[in-house]
């Protein structure tokens, strides 16, 4: 039985605005967003902290940089830096993606904070930022620019991409390639966020290891990945990389920006990332194990993307699109071989959009059509225009497609409606559904139709159980971790 | 396609080094050259330009390239692909949507490096990232094993697959949720399922 009961008229409020659109080379212009999916009629939002009462009040939002600073100066003191002293370099690395959380300034202002700790704990001075990204190539560059990062870090900040050169790592299994300028100093700071994101991708196992795989990584050791080691194993090629002494002789410690449905929740540091990624599991099973699950419960809707990263990296609720494609299916469990969406998945569809083997799960059937109304390119993802009716509002936004090398095919399956309204007046008929849920990368809260609130808002409970008697259990013992050590809820 | 514009250009020669159809061409203390015939308009060059001195234009026409599979034997197709470990139909590059099946005809035609490869292909021209694994270990299944050009760094070599993972260390990793043993009979099962043309 459920072991809770949720009050609506505490849940249940008017939606809460987004970031505004930002400028990027891989998005449209701002100018072209003239309005978001939280301002169409009959929108609400549902307020996370109070479907699930158990995760922690968040230190953003509302904004609030001291907030950071104070949480990343009391993780790093009881961080060992002893490894650093004496060094004539450090390198800190970030990844784009921690500037996907909530605009980016948080965790800009974690990576500023970790200088200042370490320059003040070590003497230190020569410290540079290296910030990896995903297949955009100038991503981190702008973050730099927005952030005004390369002034705080001395003219020492720098975007690193996959097609720079390389390093060759020798590893357990063999070689894989590192980015020569991520390693390029004596010592190196891993500086990244507890975010699920690409659940797909991951699955959670070694979440924490991950960008020694990928935006530290070269693109001969992304496409290993992608293609070589299967879609339980993938995430071996970041384990492997950072176990071996090319690594391990560089490697410091690790700072993480904790992130959850609802918001920063602080700052992890440690000199052992087995134990900090066995924190991560824990807080992520249950908090984003929730928020999934229940979205999972939605039997149909309408998705607004409304945010300014590619398709599937939209979020709603801390939750990316690409995860939601896959909800009809539990990604956190290992017992299922393929996510409805993962690059392996994705390859094994014939010429007509046949699965090629009988293990190919179908997409979320959810999911009746999509509206674009801002999302960047910079993502293979014709994928969803292949999938899913997809309506992109105004030509400007499709065009963002149509130049971008990675979306040669996406519009040739997809319709452009002039604006917002017109978009969702098609959505509504071809859906035939009200029920709205958008991906604008709020957190704390989910703005949607009322539609889908009111259906939502009841199944709380019952995941809520779910999740914390029935899946943590399993999920924590498929990753090793006994689950009476963390089950004390 | 891709446009230096000069007054920015300080001959470093990094959009020489990374290009992955080597349509630009040049010396060291000179301008690189574009040329617009093997250009695909991926925009790494644009991308990783450190003076910002390239900008994409649009063709007045989009150019198609395509290897026609069912102009070479398909039972040579097919035994390249599953000696890879691919399904011939399977998608290698998420960009283009290019399949084993038509990166091993490449293959057959002639192709014996991933440049080439691309230039009839398309395939690492799109996020010029994912694809060079599978285009490597297809080239490895007929014997060929290319060497990157001196200071180029368009891609270095093959990786690890699961098939090579060593018995030790799948029981190493196995209670931490890393399901070797069934992620490579799965692959196996893709790799040997139907194909046509």
């Amino acid at each position: 039985m459920p072991q809770y009961k949720i009050d609506k008229s505490r849940v249940i409020g008017p939606p809460i605005a987004p970031l505004p659109p930002a400028p990027s080379i891989y998005g449209v212009d701002p100018k072209y967003v003239k309005k978001r999916a939280s301002e169409l009629p009959n929108m609400v939002s549902i307020k996370i902290s109070e479907l699930f009462p158990d995760i922690p009040k968040p230190l953003w939002p509302p904004p609030n940089p001291k907030a950071i600073r104070d949480a990343t100066e009391e993780a790093l003191e009881n961080v060992d830096m002893s490894p650093i002293k004496g060094a004539r370099s450090v390198n800190i690395l970030g990844s784009h993606h921690g500037f996907t959380i909530l605009g980016g300034e948080p965790y800009a202002e974690m990576l500023k904070t970790i200088k200042d700790v370490i320059e003040r704990k070590t003497g230190v001075t020569n410290i540079r930022l290296k910030v990896g990204v995903g297949l955009r190539h100038r991503e981190s560059e702008e973050y730099i620019k927005r952030f005004k990062l390369d002034e705080y870090f001395n003219g020492k900040a720098y975007g690193i991409s996959p097609l720079d050169p390389g390093v060759p790592i020798e590893t357990e299994i063999g070689t894989f390639y590192g980015l020569r300028a991520a390693y390029d100093a004596d010592k190196i700071v891993h500086a990244h966020n507890t975010d699920v994101r690409e659940v797909h991708f991951h699955r959670h196992v070694d979440r924490a290891f991950k960008p020694f795989g990928m935006s530290y990584a070269r693109l001969e050791t992304r496409s290993a990945y992608h293609h070589n080691l299967g879609p339980r194993g993938a995430n071996f090629v970041a384990r492997a990389i950072f176990n071996s002494k090319f690594v391990q002789d560089k490697w410091a410690f690790s700072v993480f920006l904790r992130a959850s449905p609802v918001g920063i929740l602080g700052v992890y540091a440690d000199n052992d990332l087995d134990r900090l990624d066995r924190r991560i599991i824990v807080d992520n099973l249950r908090y984003y194990g929730k928020v999934m699950r229940l979205l999972s419960k939605i039997d149909e809707c309408i998705v607004v993307l409304d945010y300014r990263t590619p398709i599937p990296y939209t979020f709603s609720g801390g939750v990316i699109f690409a995860n939601f494609t896959g909800l009809n299916i539990d990604l956190f469990d290992l017992d299922n071989p393929l996510p409805p969406y993962t690059w392996y998945t994705e390859a094994y569809y014939d010429e007509k959009d046949r699965p090629l083997i009988p293990e190919v799960p179908p997409v979320n059937p959810a999911i009746k059509v999509i509206v674009i109304n801002y999302a960047w390119g910079g993502y293979p993802s014709v994928f969803w225009s292949k999938m899913f009716p997809v309506i992109v509002v105004t030509k400007e936004q499709a065009d963002v497609y149509n130049r971008d090398p990675q979306n040669i095919e996406f519009m040739k399956h997809a319709v452009i409606a002039e604006d917002l309204e017109t978009a969702m007046e098609f959505a509504y008929k071809i859906g035939k559904t009200d029920k709205v849920i958008v991906f604008d990368g709020v957190y704390g809260a989910i703005n949607m139709s009322k539609s889908l609130a009111e259906y939502l808002v009841e199944k709380a409970p019952e995941v809520d159980e779910e999740v914390e008697k029935k899946l943590m259990p399993k999920w924590l013992k498929q990753r090793g971790i006994p689950p009476e050590e963390v089950l004390c809820k | 396609m891709a446009k230096t514009d000069y007054s920015k250009c300080v001959k470093c020669g990094l959009c020489w080094s990374i290009c992955p159809t080597e349509a630009i061409s040049w010396t060291p203390g000179e301008y690189p050259k574009i040329d617009p015939n093997t250009c695909m308009g991926c925009g790494a060059c644009y991308e990783r330009c450190p003076n910002y001195a390239i900008t994409m234009e649009r063709l007045p026409e989009p150019k198609i390239v395509r290897v026609d599979v069912s102009k070479v034997d398909f039972k040579k197709v097919e035994e390249i692909c599953r000696n890879a470990g691919f399904h011939p139909e399977q998608i290698i590059c998420f960009c283009t949507g290019t399949r084993a099946k038509e990166v091993a005809a490449a293959i057959i035609l002639g192709a014996k490096t991933p440049e080439e490869i691309s230039r009839m292909t398309g395939v690492r021209t799109g996020c010029k990232v994912e694809c060079i694994q599978p285009i490597l270990r297809l080239l490895r299944a007929v014997g060929i094993e290319p060497k990157p050009k001196p200071g180029r760094h368009a891609w270095y070599g093959i990786c690890p697959t699961v098939f090579e993972i060593p018995k030790k260390v799948r029981e190493k990793y196995r209670a931490r949720g890393f399901y070797f043993d069934e992620d490579e009979m799965l692959l196996k099962k893709l790799t040997r399922g139907e194909a046509k043309v």
